[in-house]
Formats: C-alpha cells, sequence, structure tokens
C-alpha cells in the first residue's frame, strides 16, 4: 500500500450524539489500519452544515448543489471505487453510477441528521464490490441486499467526523498491532467483498481459522481503540 | 435469531462478508426497520464508511466531473420512450405483424408476436422501464409469471465479434437463471421475447457473453432491473 499524500475529501464536522458511541469505537479501530490502509489523510475542514445544504439542494433537483457533491466527495469516491476494481475507466463508469444513485434517491436522505458522505461512500464502495461479485457470478446478492446496506435510515446520526484525520492516525497506529493474517482477512473483506467461506477457499485455510481470525482482529481493533478514547 | 445474537456480525454484514444464517436473518431485520438492528448496523457501516476514507487517493481525470453532471441533466430523449412506449410498442407490433403478413417469409416471426402480445395481453405481467436516468441503454421488460418475458432496449451497446447478449432471470434467491440469447439490430435496438413460465424474478439483468452463451454471468449487466 502506498502512502496517501493528498487529502481525501474535505473533513467531516458535526454533532456527535453520545448514544454513537459504540459507532465511534469501531469507525475509529478500523480507521487506525495504518498496515491495510496507510493513508495520511489531510482533512479540509468543511462544516457538516454545508453537507447538509448540499442534501436540501440536491433534493429541489439543484444541479450545482450535484457539482458540489461531486467536489466535495469526487476523489474519495473514485479512489475507493479504483481500488476495488483496479480499472480506471471502470471505475468512472461506477463514480457515475454512485453519484447517480445519490442524485436518484436523495429524497429518502434526511439532510439533517444524515451523513451524506460516509452515504455516498457506502453506495460508491457497494457499486464496485457489486461489479466483482457479478464476474464471479454472485449476482443475486448484489441485487437484493447491497441496497439494504445503503439504505440512508443507516446513516442517520453517523458521526460526521468518522473521516477526521486525527482519527486515522489513531487507528494507524492502533491496526499495526494486527498479524499478517488478520490484516489479509480484512483486506479481502474490504477490497474484494469475500466472504469468511471464500476467504477460507482463497487463503488454503479451514473456515473456521478464518473466521477466528476475522474475529480476532475487530476484537483487537475494539480493545486498541477503547484504550486510546479512555486515554 | 435475536438481535444479540446478530450483534457480532454487524459489521461483518456491513462489509458483506456474513454468511448465512446471519447475513439472511440481519437482512430480515432490518427490512422490518429492527430498531436494535438498524442502529446497530448504522454502527457498523460507519466502521466501512471509515475504511474507504484511508485509502489511497487518487485524483479522477477532469472529465468525470462533467460526466457526472451530464448524466443527470435532462436529455432530449428521455422523455420520449415512457411516453410514447405503449403506442410504440403497438405500432412496432402491428408494423411487424403487417411485414409478416404482406411477405410471409419467417414463420417462426408470427410464432414470436404471439408470443409477445400474449405476455403482454397477461393481467399478471409486471413491467419496468429501465435506463432513464442511470444507464446509456434503455428500454423496457414485461415479465409474466406464466408466459415469459418481452424485452425492448434501445441504445444497446455494440457487440464485439462472437459476441452476444443474454438475458438473465434473477430470482429472490439463488443464482441468475439464463433466459436467452439475442443480438441487436444495426441501430442498437432489440425485441426480445422468451416464451415460458418465468418462477420468482426478483429482477432481470443483461450481460454480454461469448457468443453461445453462458451458464451463469461472466460480465458485469449493463442492464439490471428490479421488477
Amino acid at each position: 500500500m502506498q502512502m496517501v499524500d493528498s487529502p481525501a475529501i474535505g473533513g467531516i464536522n458535526g454533532t456527535s450524539p453520545g448514544v454513537w458511541r459504540y459507532a465511534r469505537q469501531r469507525t475509529l479501530c478500523m480507521f487506525a489500519s495504518g498496515i491495510i490502509f496507510p493513508g495520511l489523510l489531510l482533512a479540509v475542514e468543511m462544516s457538516g452544515k454545508h453537507d447538509e445544504d448540499i442534501a436540501r439542494r440536491l433534493q429541489r433537483r439543484d444541479t450545482i448543489a450535484m457539482g458540489e457533491l461531486y467536489d466535495r466527495f469526487g476523489r474519495i469516491a473514485y479512489s475507493v471505487i479504483l481500488a476495488i476494481v483496479r480499472d480506471a475507466a471502470l471505475a468512472e463508469d461506477l463514480v457515475q453510477e454512485t453519484f447517480l444513485r445519490v442524485w436518484n434517491r436523495i429524497q429518502a436522505f434526511e439532510p439533517g441528521r444524515g451523513a451524506l458522505g460516509p452515504w455516498l461512500l457506502a453506495i460508491a464502495r457497494n457499486r464496485a464490490i457489486d461489479h466483482l461479485r457479478s464476474l464471479s457470478a454472485r449476482m443475486d446478492r448484489n441485487a437484493c441486499e447491497l441496497d439494504a446496506r445503503e439504505h440512508p435510515s443507516l446513516f442517520v446520526d453517523m458521526e460526521r467526523e468518522v473521516l477526521n484525520t486525527d482519527h486515522a492516525r489513531v487507528i494507524r497506529s492502533a491496526i499495526a498491532k494486527l498479524s499478517d493474517n488478520q490484516r489479509k482477512v480484512i483486506e479481502l473483506a474490504y477490497y474484494e467483498g469475500l466472504s469468511q467461506t471464500e476467504m477460507a477457499e482463497r487463503m488454503g485455510e479451514p473456515l473456521g481459522t478464518v473466521k477466528t481470525w476475522v474475529r480476532s482482529a475487530l476484537r483487537h481493533l475494539r480493545e486498541e481503540l477503547g484504550q486510546a478514547v479512555a486515554a | 435469531m435475536t438481535c444479540e445474537e446478530l450483534r457480532e456480525d454487524y459489521t461483518s454484514y456491513a462489509l458483506g462478508i456474513a454468511g448465512d444464517p446471519e447475513r439472511a436473518e440481519i437482512a430480515a431485520h432490518l427490512a422490518r426497520q429492527c430498531p436494535n438492528c438498524v442502529p446497530g448496523l448504522a454502527s457498523a457501516m460507519a466502521t466501512v464508511t471509515a475504511m474507504s476514507g484511508a485509502v489511497k487517493v487518487v485524483q479522477p481525470p477532469r472529465h468525470l466531473r462533467r460526466r457526472v453532471l451530464a448524466a443527470i441533466e435532462p436529455r432530449p430523449t428521455r422523455w420520449s420512450l415512457g411516453a410514447v412506449l405503449p403506442w410504440a410498442i403497438t405500432a412496432a407490433m402491428s408494423i411487424a405483424l403487417l411485414s409478416i403478413g404482406l411477405s410471409g417469409r419467417r414463420a417462426g416471426d408470427t410464432a414470436r408476436l404471439e408470443q409477445a402480445l400474449s405476455i403482454l395481453n397477461d393481467p399478471a405481467t409486471r413491467d419496468v422501464t429501465f435506463g432513464e436516468t442511470d444507464r446509456p441503454s434503455k428500454g423496457r421488460v414485461f415479465v409474466s409469471p406464466d408466459k415469459g418475458v418481452v424485452f425492448i432496449g434501445a441504445s444497446l451497446p455494440r457487440l464485439d465479434s462472437g459476441k452476444t447478449f443474454e438475458l438473465w432471470v434473477i430470482p429472490a434467491k439463488g443464482n441468475p437463471v439464463p433466459a436467452g440469447l439475442f443480438q441487436s439490430e444495426p441501430d442498437a435496438t432489440a425485441v426480445f421475447v422468451r416464451p415460458g413460465p418465468v418462477e420468482n424474478a426478483a429482477a432481470i439483468a443483461v450481460t454480454v457473453e461469448p457468443a453461445g452463451g453462458s451458464p451463469q454471468p461472466t460480465t458485469t449487466p449493463f442492464i439490471i432491473t428490479k421488477l
């Protein structure tokens, strides 16, 4: 993995409801994955209010707002998709699909409570994983479940600083302590969307062993994060 | 399964790596807006989001912004298909029938048209328009559970030599089911009729496959539309 030397997106500020502590912990855990994602994010602060404004204008079918949305998240969406599909032309197609999906589904989004960037990035990753799965004839799962994982209701009250630079540093440090196998299964999960059964086949390891690596990786990250937050 | 039992699998589900029965159970809980699982999944989605925020950043090509914005601009032809499609179908069928009636060149054409009209006339037939906004290809699909599928498409991609379009019926559960091969006309349109029962269709898709078709899709569907 190469170091990230430019900002992915503007930083996302917003309120941090206490009820989302669990989300914060898990988020920070994964974001610290310095081995898997050793990128240095240089956040450019932008207000959550700006995202809210963009979302409201998108709901009014304001095409200028779509340009602002692209300026805000186009680069990170392209980066996520390209990292998964590894084909620039295809990545462009999928970025277009991503933004069109936001445009077509924005009415279900709650501008005052929803986290626009996280929602868009979930759509972006799903489009890319959808592509990989279609290549391996796993289209049934695509068609029926990716939609469920990008429903706007899952992004209500999400911490908007989920992409915050400081969080990245904390988590990068935490993930550096993962074993090679733990890191590998997380990579296969994120970049290829492989099920644990598929990981076991790919790695030539028993399913039970792979499940243990996945669970221990997540548990380790949660513990590391918990200590960081407590400090 | 209870929400507590599913809790450990929220992030796996969010990442798309959860296996059954947990995967199906979480999907079911989400579908009924479970008050425990929805926020649980939301926190898991935050995890996945954070992972996305840490990938290596790559600058997209400049033209991509224009392309994204162009895709949401109303297109001059966009209104026409949906508005005039019923008329267009009738007209196309009539012309085709007239053509066949005058020339009588292919006995199979008459049979196909009868099959198509049978599907269109079935009260149980569902139809869906695709490609109005997010795909270059556009058209309409009619699906009768008992009688079959009629696919009408325009602006279809150009096929390379040795390739064919393949229609797929995607059930709610299970793998895509092959539903026939077809080619487009020189003007990039196609009307394809696949007679016969269609069981548990949740979506219809079209892919480009090697000549002779494939038992399972080998390319990304350029049309996939839920029923």
